[in-house]
């Protein structure tokens, strides 16, 4: 009897401790979030009253901030908008970052660190110089003030992220299970296709989502190719429709924030599991 | 203002007792409308794109996108689309649009008026700019500078937004105050006022206020940027000085550190919270506190820009400009709207609830839609005679533009307020203003 | 992270499954006999993303390199070729060598948190608890958020009057009342506005550094740390000698990309203080743009820019050379 009550009294320690641990993290990064939770559902005047507590309602809560975004913006359109060309953005850099990523680890091919470096050398070029003469393929392509200007654009930053990342991923890859597949009769590709992707799907995934997230935190792209209101993704929007001269919209503009961000922490979260039982079912296979 | 909270039940209330109290007015813009001249035949079917900011006033944009130019699109035959992006952005997207050849006809500049730099790439519209003015009373005249280049005009001067004194009554009374129709008033009520715990403030920061904010105080005192051609930096002056030692006291006696973090918005919630005891801003912040603190709202008056030291009062506001691109492939159409958009100057005015000011004296005559008819806004019809632009007196230049956008200005009255002496601070300044200027030359 | 490489050894230990990796002869002369077909197999596998890399981003940047070289503005097309004088202009001038500095120290101090608040939190979620799911989901949350809009939100928590930390701090009795001397002004203090963008950048990017070393601890083998643990190793050696190297491309990645990434981010501090109070928080990108873009003068906008370039490129080959004697 009293070794399962020690056991567990330990448990119990061990939990505290993580529990005290993670406590900072969680106020520094959640705190932030609340306090804009809350914003958006505090009437205007709440906001500016000093004397009283600002971490709970002074006034009743009001959805009015809400009321604003969906019916006197575009901000349906503009999450549309944002879901559409993040999911664009995904798709394009996972046909070009994943296949380049395999071949610049794994293939030995001549020239490969060359390519790899001018891959990443244009991660270095600021996107303050590179959205003019982008605006000019963007209009030759004919997509200037659609969304879609924005879907062939973003990949310049996620593609060549992504094709490093998913190098590393791959370096991790132990040569010989590659062979082994081969041997087994799989062709060069099949070994690819069958063994080393997923093994490395936690890369693949990663990948996805920082090309999700990514395509979410550009603001002077968007500003310089999409003006019309409806074309918008929600980061140029926001501040197009919610900043006005010197008035700030608060309550609009953290609601706005929260009802993108949080989907994708959610479905974040959801593939932060998917990438722990994939590799750890390849283990155990 | 009061329309961050457009569904309000006051707002329709004051939108009767507007158009009451701006009956007599707006039937010389109903005129006007009526009878607009048939645009040419030869823009029937065509496209029209304007890009321009988000308005104060959320009404004006849906007034503007949804009533305006779609009534005038229906009359001509041509389809207008409207687009807008933050007023702060504008020169990014022109820039995009310049190096793309293409994108909308009809651009807005606000606050930063980017005329001189793209108008080898505008087109020149000094016939409809000379015929506004024959038309309507003539241009005040710091609206020309504003446009003209070598002698022809690349850009319609719409409207500008002021900034003057609001200043709250209430307390200004319980102190004994006079009303801050001087600087040196104004001093003397923030001196007075903040131990009892109501300082004042103005931007000591890199935000667009603080550019226009320091100007003012800055010519009011007679000191002055550039000279009329624009070549000769003038500040380096006996009143450049004073003008600093003035703004040190200010801040001294009348201010607390937190003016060195704000932006635009910041004096707003300063007004707002029922601390400031006067800010020099434009009217939204008045206009919001009818929401946000109603005591606010109802103490607080508008003044005059103040008067320096020798009697001089110079508002510099934020100038709006349209221009047409030259790429664009529908100029005549773009031409016909600017004209109309111009003739229909009074209706603007009604549709912004006064924060549009008008360049063509004839609609500034008093008086004034909306602000004619509030008692407390009447005092800003006197505006137009005392208003400027950057680089006061001498026109907005592209040098000008650098010294705007690099906050030298502010960043003067900042090193002043943090304690380094006149003199150094003025070599300093005189020092960014000259490599500006000769980087200008040299180009 | 595979039975195959674990049956590598007789003895598997950290040091042998972590430099299991040169192939068997037997495996390169197969290797060999394939050569050609494996060189056209790898060629067509990057072509999709060498194509798209070169023209979008290679060709505007060889055309940001002419700008940086020429007079050009925006509104003129025609520039001249004027060398290096607008680097000349960037050197000469006071804001540049302050924006320099700026860029510099907000890089380490920001990768310094970074990488603490990063590695820690990656070691505490590798722990089973309850409740991890929900904490995972909740630490994620500042990375998904837009940064254009959520900088907005601490500007209001930076606001100088409403500001919430500092109602907070006043009430604990850390600092005194509103109007105080010792009421932080967070964007208006000079050190403290710089600190205060570089705090939004790492409460940002940090949950970003702890999910990749989080992959990348995942990617290493149970079996490994367990071997590693029965041989005696304390926690930091394994650590060191077991899971660093084996994430480490992983690792560098992450940091070097995070590295730029924050170099070239205008937003937080173009949207918290615009590079002030007088200059005190100017960083290069956001001097580069108003400059550039706002100013008008494309040729010195562009060299600015490409000061980063000089920046980065050391740390690029520092890594390089890290990976390639790594190269399996």
């Amino acid at each position: 009897m009293a070794a399962p009550r020690t056991a567990r009294q330990k448990d119990v320690r061990r939990h505290l401790l993580i529990y005290a641990g993670l406590t900072p993290f969680v106020l520094i990064a959640v705190f932030p979030i609340y306090w804009m939770a809350i914003t958006a559902f505090k009437q205007e005047p709440d906001l500016y009253r000093m004397d009283n507590i600002p971490f709970w309602f002074n006034l009743p809560p009001t959805l009015k901030n809400f009321n604003i975004l969906f019916h006197q913006t575009n901000y349906g359109a503009w999450i549309v908008n944002t879901m559409n060309i993040s999911a664009w953005v995904a798709l394009i850099t996972l046909l070009t970052a994943v296949p380049a990523g395999y071949a610049l680890a794994r293939l030995r091919l001549p020239g490969a660190e060359n390519i790899g470096i001018a891959i990443f050398m244009t991660y270095l070029v600021p996107g303050i110089i590179l959205f003019l003469p982008l605006s000019r393929v963007v209009a030759t392509l004919g997509l200037q003030d659609s969304w879609w200007a924005l879907v062939v654009t973003y990949p310049t930053f996620t593609v060549p992220f992504c094709t490093w990342l998913m190098m590393g991923f791959f370096k991790t890859v132990p040569m010989e299970m590659e062979e082994a597949a081969r041997v087994d009769g799989c062709g060069q590709f099949g070994a690819l296709i069958r063994v080393v992707l997923p093994v490395s799907l936690p890369g693949v995934l990663t990948s996805v989502i920082f090309a999700f997230t990514l395509s979410m935190q550009d603001v002077l792209y968007g500003l310089a190719f999409v003006s019309p209101g409806d074309q918008k993704p929600v980061p140029v929007g926001v501040p197009t429709e919610l900043i006005r001269g010197d008035v700030y919209f608060w309550g609009s503009l953290m609601g706005a924030a929260l009802l993108v961000g949080l989907p994708v922490a959610i479905l974040y979260n959801f593939f932060l599991d998917r990438f722990i039982q994939g590799i750890t079912g390849g283990v155990v296979k | 203002m009061s329309d961050p909270q457009p569904v309000k039940t006051s707002t329709l209330n004051r939108r009767k007792f507007l158009t009451v109290a701006g009956a007599g007015v707006a039937g010389g813009s109903l005129l006007t409308m009526l009878e607009a001249r048939q645009a040419p035949a030869q823009i029937k079917g065509t496209t029209l794109r304007i890009l321009q900011w988000s308005h104060f006033i959320p009404a004006y944009d849906a007034w503007f996108d949804n009533v305006f130019v779609k009534e005038w699109g229906e009359k001509n035959g041509v389809k207008v689309r409207v687009d807008h992006i933050p007023h702060l952005e504008l020169p990014a997207r022109m820039a995009a649009e310049f190096a793309a050849g293409a994108g909308h006809d009809i651009i807005h500049n606000g606050s930063s008026i980017l005329t001189r730099l793209y108008y080898k790439s505008l087109v020149d519209i000094s016939d409809i700019y000379e015929q506004a003015g024959k038309k309507h009373g003539g241009w005040i005249p710091a609206a020309r500078p504003l446009v003209s280049v070598e002698g022809r005009e690349y850009g319609m001067p719409m409207f500008y937004i002021l900034l003057p004194m609001l200043w709250r009554k209430d307390l200004f009374d319980q102190a004994g105050l006079k009303p801050p129709d001087t600087w040196e008033l104004a001093r003397v009520a923030a001196r007075t006022l903040k131990p009892k715990g109501h300082p004042t403030g103005i931007q000591f920061s890199q935000c667009a206020d603080a550019n226009l904010n320091w100007r003012s105080l800055l010519f009011s005192f007679g000191g002055a940027e550039a000279d009329p051609s624009g070549e000769h930096i003038l500040i380096d002056s006996k009143e450049t000085r004073e003008a600093l030692r003035f703004a040190k006291a200010l801040f001294d006696e009348g201010m607390t550190a937190e003016v060195f973090s704000w932006d635009d918005a910041s004096d707003n919630r300063f007004l707002a919270s029922g601390v400031g005891c006067w800010i020099h801003d434009a009217i939204s912040a008045y206009r919001t506190t009818e929401d946000t603190n109603p005591p606010v709202f109802a103490n607080t008056q508008i003044a005059l820009e103040p008067a320096g030291p020798n009697g001089k009062r110079v508002s510099v506001s934020a100038a709006n400009v349209y221009m047409i691109w030259k790429f664009s492939k529908n100029q005549q159409a773009a031409k016909e709207f600017l004209t109309y958009f111009t003739d229909s100057d009074r209706e603007g005015m009604i549709q912004s609830r006064g924060y549009n000011m008008p360049y063509l004296t004839g609609f500034a005559k008093k008086p004034m839609p909306i602000i004619g008819a509030d008692p407390k806004m009447q005092i800003l019809q006197d505006f137009p005679n005392i208003v400027a632009f950057y680089g006061y007196p001498g026109p907005f230049t592209t040098p000008i533009q650098e010294v705007v956008n690099l906050f030298v200005l502010p960043d003067m009255f900042t090193r002043i307020a943090r304690g380094q002496n006149v003199e150094d601070v003025v070599k300093w300044g005189m020092g960014e203003y000259r490599r500006i200027f000769a980087k200008h030359k040299t180009a | 992270m595979t039975t195959a490489s674990l049956r590598g050894g007789p003895e598997p230990t950290a040091r042998a499954a972590v430099v299991s990796v040169p192939a068997p002869a037997a495996a390169r002369v197969w290797w060999r006999t394939h050569s050609a077909q494996r060189k056209v197999f790898g060629y067509t596998l990057l072509a999709p993303a060498a194509l798209y890399v070169l023209l979008l981003v290679g060709a505007p940047f060889l055309f940001s390199l002419w700008l940086a070289v020429s007079d050009a503005n925006v509104g003129d097309p025609v520039a001249r070729f004027i060398g290096l004088e607008n680097f000349r202009a960037a050197w000469e001038m006071d804001t540049f060598w302050i924006a320099f500095q700026n860029s510099v120290v907000f890089l380490v101090v920001a990768a310094i948190f970074k990488s603490l608040l990063g590695t820690s939190l990656a070691f505490l979620l590798l722990q089973q608890f309850r409740g991890k799911k929900l904490i995972r989901g909740l630490v994620v949350i500042p990375f998904t958020l837009p940064i254009g809009i959520s900088v907005l939100s601490w500007k209001w928590m930076y606001d100088s009057q409403f500001s919430v930390i500092n109602w907070a701090l006043s009430r604990v009795g850390l600092i005194g009342a509103y109007g105080s001397e010792s009421w932080p002004i967070w964007l208006g203090q000079p050190h403290l506005a710089l600190a205060a963008c570089i705090a939004v950048n790492v409460w940002r990017t940090f949950p970003f550094s702890a999910i990749v070393l989080l992959a990348g601890f995942t990617a290493v083998p149970l079996e490994v740390i367990d071997a590693a643990k029965v041989d005696g190793c304390t926690f930091m050696q394994r650590f060191r000698h077991v899971v660093v190297p084996m994430i480490f491309p992983i690792l560098m990645i992450g940091f070097l990309f995070d590295t730029v990434f924050t170099l070239s981010d205008l937003s937080v501090v173009y949207f918290l203080t615009q590079g002030g109070p007088g200059n005190a928080s100017k960083i290069l990108p956001v001097l580069a743009y108003q400059i550039g873009i706002q100013a008008g003068n494309l040729g010195r906008g562009a060299a600015i820019a490409l000061f980063l370039v000089p920046l980065l490129v050391p740390a690029l080959f520092l890594m390089l050379r890290n990976l390639k004697r790594r190269e399996w």
